[in-house]
């Protein structure tokens, strides 16, 4: 493995001695995020928690607007007018960068958390060489490192996400590249000052299906590699179930079930959760239909004052404990494989699932 | 996980070959083909634009035998490939016919003309192109609501208002009631003589005469004329470049560089402006190929010595060897613009360059 990215962190020793190792490398405490827009005031992101240990991979899933992506944004504070980040803490490594101006998050940025977004194809800019994007996000980071220096880092990297003839396609236009190949070029930029933490938006979701795998693999590979913890952002449970060791389930702005995944596949506690995977083909079940979840999730301008789901809930619908009140995180197993359900029927579907 | 992994020599070859010089011929023969094409629009209009030319040069009250004459010795008797290939050989030569409501030679009236336009015409674009893209850029980086409301307010105003007429406005206001800038005198105050002529540009010609005052003279009478010209362009272009920046200002990839910890300026000037560029490059070049083929009535206004005049007196006098050759003039300055444009077009945009469609968008 020619690597040669561990080596050459600038502040790789203090910054890991900081903290240590059983402490998250993320921890995201009561984030809310709303956006205004001539309707209202949308609530993207509802006072969310959750921790990342290091080299861990949690999954975070929900439908489509359900603030997954608002909230990989919030993190590393790149939401843009008309959203705003009103609360909340993000620490990273130790360090709360919740408070840090745009400045400072930039040193931040692409060094210690990054991202990878959704369509690769979108996601260079057309008028810039590969080679000089990737060394982009290199010399930010090292404005005093030659320019032959940075133009070696890059091919390797490019050789880390398996691109062909890297030396000779560096100077490519994104145009002359493919969508799957224009994804390993952003894992590579994304990967570039070997962070701490990744943030992967739905990295396969514009890619074909045998591209998705390749690069679900690689990513798998080289986050191993680089000891890289991985916030996935995701509809795709089929990919979760490969990828992620742990699952938040989002719904509606909240973080509604918490779960080891293997767990959440077997007994789904919150009903959201059940009627996500019903939607879902599973070869380990056999079912005669899919079963689509009637209903849209609540406009985030108007949630709804007693249980987000409860207009669509095949359990609480109706009943007024769920129309009228917010249930609050129950806490049903702790430590490592905690799982953590909001849902007013929590601790009476545990205790079936733990029975069965 | 050491892979031989050098590009094999011939590829390496493909690949660093430089394609904008290949592009800078393909678009010169382009344009050359283009020229051709108008001088025969123009020689084939004036064919068949009514009436005899002799008979127009020899009046109605001369005899049939003087314009049988006249016709035989302009040639307008040969076969039509010899004409259109004399007024090739002809315009080439730099004869361009005899302009017969004066009498003088067209060269020498378009020469001395030409310039007046030209400078006029590059003095009105410089401020519009200068001024639009600052102001775009201005708007669109700082996202401040007055800056934007304030400047989309301008350029609706210079949009829709004619130039003449914010010619008219601006001597009454810059001239008559705030005696600041020069009447309607022209190129230079009376009694200031012309720099040599070097361009024919006056502001450039008194700086190569090291002749400041003349220079500053040139300069105050263009500010006016410059400005009603220069105004609606102006316009154009900053609503143009305006709205592309903002279109590429939300594209993902701007999100990406911000996410490597690029500060919002770099990027904005790194990669917004270069992909939000383009559009108004080439309008930029339209724009001023417009310019050039003159403002017949701000010249009017400002009693400009420029192209203008001479035409619309070609017009109404239907002096047509003036016509024809300010028409193939302005053609060729048109396509050599357009020319400049793409080739620069070429050396910003890599897709231009390579002639490959891509599907980003």
């Amino acid at each position: 493995m020619i690597s040669g990215l561990r080596v050459r962190r600038r502040d790789d020793t203090p910054r890991r001695a900081e903290s240590r190792v059983s402490d998250p490398v993320l921890s995201v405490r009561d984030l809310r995020t709303e956006f205004t827009a001539r309707e209202g005031v949308a609530v993207a992101v509802r006072d969310v928690s959750f921790d990342l240990r290091r080299a861990e991979k949690v999954a975070i899933v929900g439908e489509s607007g359900s603030g997954k992506s608002a909230l990989g944004l919030s993190i590393v504070g790149l939401v843009d007018k008309p959203g705003k980040v009103v609360a909340g803490q993000v620490w990273l490594n130790g360090r709360e960068i919740s408070r840090l101006g745009d400045r400072e998050l930039g040193r931040i940025r692409g060094s210690e958390i990054s991202m990878v977004f959704q369509d690769p194809m979108k996601s260079l800019d057309p008028v810039k060489t590969i080679g000089d994007q990737i060394v982009e996000a290199i010399v930010t980071h090292e404005p005093t490192l030659k320019r032959a220096a940075a133009r070696r880092r890059a091919v390797s990297l490019l050789r880390e996400v398996e691109i062909p003839f890297a030396e000779g396609r560096y100077g490519d236009y994104p145009h002359q590249y493919s969508g799957g190949m224009r994804q390993r070029v952003m894992i590579a930029i994304a990967l570039a000052s070997n962070p701490d933490v990744l943030i992967a938006d739905e990295p396969t979701t514009a890619l074909d299906v045998t591209t998705q795998a390749q690069i679900l693999a690689l990513l798998g590979k080289l986050v191993e590699q680089h000891h890289t913890a991985v916030v996935f952002i995701t509809h795709n449970l089929g990919v979760v179930a490969q990828f992620c060791e742990r699952v938040e389930v989002m719904y509606a702005g909240r973080l509604v079930e918490r779960s080891p995944v293997g767990k959440l596949f077997e007994h789904p506690i919150h009903p959201y959760t059940e009627a996500l995977l019903n939607a879902v083909p599973r070869p380990d079940r056999r079912i005669e239909r899919l079963q689509a979840i009637g209903g849209f999730p609540p406009p985030l301008t108007s949630v709804p004052p007693g249980c987000s789901f409860e207009p669509r809930c095949p359990l609480g619908h109706g009943r007024a404990i769920c129309r009228d009140a917010k249930p609050v995180a129950l806490e049903l197993q702790g430590g490592e494989g905690a799982v953590i359900a909001e849902c007013h029927f929590a601790r009476d579907r545990w205790q079936t699932a733990a029975a069965t | 996980m050491v892979k031989a992994q050098s590009a094999t020599p011939a590829l390496k070859h493909l690949r660093r070959a430089r394609p904008i010089i290949g592009l800078i011929g393909r678009r010169t023969l382009g344009s050359l083909a283009a020229i051709v094409g108008a001088s025969i629009v123009v020689f084939i209009l004036l064919r068949l634009v009514p009436g005899n030319p002799a008979r127009a040069v020899l009046g109605q009250f001369a005899s049939d035998q003087a314009v049988e004459s006249l016709t035989n010795s302009m040639g307008l008797n040969e076969p039509i490939y010899v004409q259109y290939y004399r007024y090739v050989a002809d315009f080439l030569r730099g004869d361009w016919g005899v302009s017969y409501s004066t009498g003088e030679a067209v060269m020498t009236q378009m020469t001395s003309r030409l310039p007046a336009t030209l400078e006029l015409a590059l003095a009105a674009f410089a401020l519009a192109f200068g001024a639009a893209v600052v102001l775009a850029l201005l708007s669109t980086y700082r996202r401040r609501p007055w800056l934007d409301g304030s400047a989309r307010g301008v350029a609706a105003f210079g949009l829709g208002t004619p130039p003449f007429w914010i010619g008219l406005v601006l001597l009454v206001v810059f001239s008559e009631y705030v005696p600041f800038f020069p009447g309607p005198e022209g190129r230079l105050s009376s009694g200031v003589e012309p720099p040599p002529k070097v361009t024919g540009l006056y502001t450039v010609d008194a700086l190569i005469a090291l002749n400041p005052s003349t220079f500053l003279d040139a300069v105050w009478h263009l500010v006016l004329p410059a400005v009603a010209l220069g105004l609606a362009p102006f316009a154009f272009l900053m609503r143009l470049l305006r709205a592309n920046l903002r279109d590429v200002a939300g594209e993902p990839f701007i999100l990406v560089v911000r996410s490597k910890g690029v500060s919002r300026w770099k990027t904005f000037v790194r990669h917004a402006l270069p992909n939000a560029f383009l559009p108004t490059l080439t309008a930029g070049g339209l724009v001023l190929g417009q310019l050039v083929a003159g403002s017949v009535l701000v010249e009017k206004v400002y009693n400009w010595p420029g192209v203008g005049t001479l035409v619309t007196n070609g017009i109404l006098q239907q002096d047509y060897s003036v016509l024809q050759t300010f028409i193939l003039l302005t053609a060729v300055v048109y396509i050599g613009l357009n020319l400049i444009v793409d080739v620069v077009s070429g050396m910003v945009d890599p897709r231009v360059r390579t002639g490959s469609v891509d599907t980003l968008g």
